[in-house]
């Protein structure tokens, strides 16, 4: 009985992670299908592999290399202003003093809770009178407003893990308050910031909403692309499976680098909030 | 302890000491200043400012394609959505789409995640497939999932389906159909994140406390519903508003896979509001629709808080 009942649920839990695994999997077999292959009827499990699809996607008419360029543009830059921004600022409310930390920890919380599409909205008429649709430095700018409370929030908990020794004495060395952060409380947080570079940048590669509304033939991210291998009259398949796999592959490598942090990174900000009132 | 030390310091030496000390707290705001100022501004810029202008725009009336009619129109864009049967259908599918697929991933994610936790040998296989579909962004899942799973007859789906004597249906055609898909699509994401997390939480409740219940002879089902439930019950509060935030403000997903349609059969109020301002070009109508789903984010917000906090 006691057997039985394992053998059930083991069938149960192998269903479930065949059902994840296999969207994944079955774009990536497809990717390496020519596209007869890939319109075979019955669905072949069995084929031989051709890197076709992805020599058409890479070095044919309408190469898919800029757009993966352009991700790679708008991802970096994301992640180094935020970056920038974001490391004093977490510092600061993780450590320092001052009036009002409550209501600015407070407000860099709630900005997340902003719906994306009412946001998009006015800004797109914003930078249509000032011509910046269609640029990097108007995407990047409107990409901070979710990367921006999520790395705060997420640096703010590696911060508050130094011990105050190594700040205090440093300042009875006599060294200055900046001195003090870049030297030495910066490097305490490497491991923190890896990761919270690890998430923007995830995060930034795979937004779709703003991308939607301001791209255009300079900025044309590989997920706006993506739409040029299905159309009414036709899907190119094996096509569209090996972009689908180049677009996944950056997050997929990066998610699996920072698997140990994943929950982490993925929670941070209602723990944070949950914790705080 | 504490109170010594401050009689300790009792004294002459004292007044020095502290005016040293508000010297040193003054430094230390204007550091705190210097260090937030570039984030706040920038925050200020990218999310409340918009917002601000999202308020203004929805008393407008603002349509790019016959910008002849513009004007200021005070409530109208309001009263003529509380009259719009759209809106209201779109509410509803939103409504729809957030409570089943929030329950789903809460009780499928749960489910395994008990599983798992008592799996003596393969746990890694789940934690490292788990992260696979979370990690991916949305628009390339709902692509993948309205070519290679779900298109007639070449769709994995739709094949499984007429293998097995259902026959080829129309999953993204039929307006229920597509409902159940786009929810379908969703749950597949978002179930390892509530798997994740639970599983995580599980991890860390204390061994002792079923040891206990062992010994006093709780039936498995007494354990779960006594113990592990309302141990539990903090992080299945967290991840059901999390994913509720995020159900409500689905996109990608819906976008690549529907477009809301067919008709508005899977036109969430988020989507609503996209269509109306970037296809229909009706800017000022969109940020009305814009501004219903803030306040009613706010609303369900407002409610789950309060859910957390009894108790």
């Amino acid at each position: 009985m006691k057997r039985l009942r394992m053998v059930v649920l083991f069938a149960i839990t192998a269903v479930f992670l065949l059902a994840w695994a296999f969207p994944i999997l079955w774009s990536v077999l497809n990717s390496f299908k020519t596209d007869r292959d890939a319109l075979a009827y019955p669905p072949k499990l069995l084929f031989e592999p051709t890197l076709d699809a992805y020599r058409d996607v890479l070095f044919g008419s309408g190469s898919i290399i800029p757009n993966l360029v352009s991700s790679m543009i708008i991802s970096v830059g994301t992640t180094i202003v935020t970056m920038a921004l974001a490391i004093p600022a977490a510092y600061a409310l993780a450590r320092l003093r001052f009036y009002g930390k409550k209501f600015t920890g407070f407000y860099m919380l709630a900005t997340q809770m902003l719906p994306p599409v009412g946001i998009i909205i006015p800004y797109y008429m914003v930078l249509r009178n000032i011509g910046w649709i269609d640029t990097y430095q108007g995407i990047i700018l409107i990409y901070l407003s979710f990367s921006l409370p999520f790395a705060i929030w997420l640096l703010v908990s590696y911060f508050e893990d130094i011990p105050y020794e190594m700040e205090e004495a440093a300042y009875l060395d006599g060294a200055s308050r900046m001195r003090t952060l870049w030297r030495i409380i910066i490097p305490q947080v490497r491991g923190g910031i890896a990761v919270t570079v690890v998430f923007v940048f995830l995060n930034a590669w795979n937004e779709f909403l703003f991308a939607v509304v301001l791209s255009g033939n300079t900025v044309r991210p590989v997920t706006i692309a993506m739409f040029n291998f299905v159309s009414v009259e036709q899907t190119l398949w094996a096509k569209l499976a090996a972009v689908s796999v180049l677009a996944m592959l950056p997050v997929v490598i990066l998610g699996i680098v920072a698997q140990k942090h994943i929950v982490k990174g993925l929670t941070v900000g209602a723990v944070k909030g949950g914790g705080r009132r | 302890m504490l109170a010594g030390e401050n009689t300790m310091t009792a004294g002459p030496a004292e007044i020095a000491s502290s005016d040293f000390g508000r010297v040193l707290v003054q430094r230390e705001r204007r550091f705190a200043t210097l260090l937030l100022a570039p984030a706040f501004f920038a925050l200020l810029l990218t999310t409340t400012f918009p917002l601000l202008f999202l308020v203004y725009t929805s008393v407008y009336r603002i349509n790019l394609s016959m910008p002849f009619m513009n004007g200021f129109v005070g409530l109208e864009n309001y009263k003529v959505l509380l009259a719009d049967d759209r809106f209201w259908h779109s509410l509803i599918v939103s409504l729809v789409y957030t409570i089943s697929t929030v329950l789903l991933q809460i009780v499928i994610g749960l489910a395994l995640a008990l599983f798992v936790m008592n799996m003596k040998r393969g746990q890694g296989w789940f934690r490292i497939i788990a992260i696979l579909p979370v990690v991916l962004s949305p628009a390339v899942v709902g692509m993948i999932w309205r070519t290679f799973m779900l298109a007639p007859e070449f769709g994995i789906v739709d094949y499984l389906a007429i293998t097995a004597g259902l026959g080829s249906k129309n999953w993204l055609g039929d307006p229920s159909l597509a409902m159940v898909s786009v929810i379908v699509i969703h749950t597949w994401q978002w179930t390892p994140f509530a798997f994740m997390v639970l599983l995580a939480s599980l991890a860390s409740l204390p061994e002792d406390i079923y040891e206990a219940a062992r010994i006093d002879r709780a039936s498995a089902w007494q354990r779960f519903r006594r113990i592990t439930l309302p141990l539990l019950r903090p992080a299945i509060v967290m991840v059901i508003i999390m994913r509720t935030m995020v159900a409500l403000t689905a996109f990608a997903a819906i976008f690549t896979v529907t477009g809301g349609g067919p008709g508005t059969a899977t036109e969430i109020l988020n989507l609503y509001a996209y269509r109306k301002s970037f296809t229909e070009l009706s800017i000022g109508y969109g940020s009305a629709l814009a501004v219903a789903l803030l306040i009613v984010t706010i609303i369900i917000s407002a409610i789950l808080f309060a859910i957390r906090r009894s108790k």
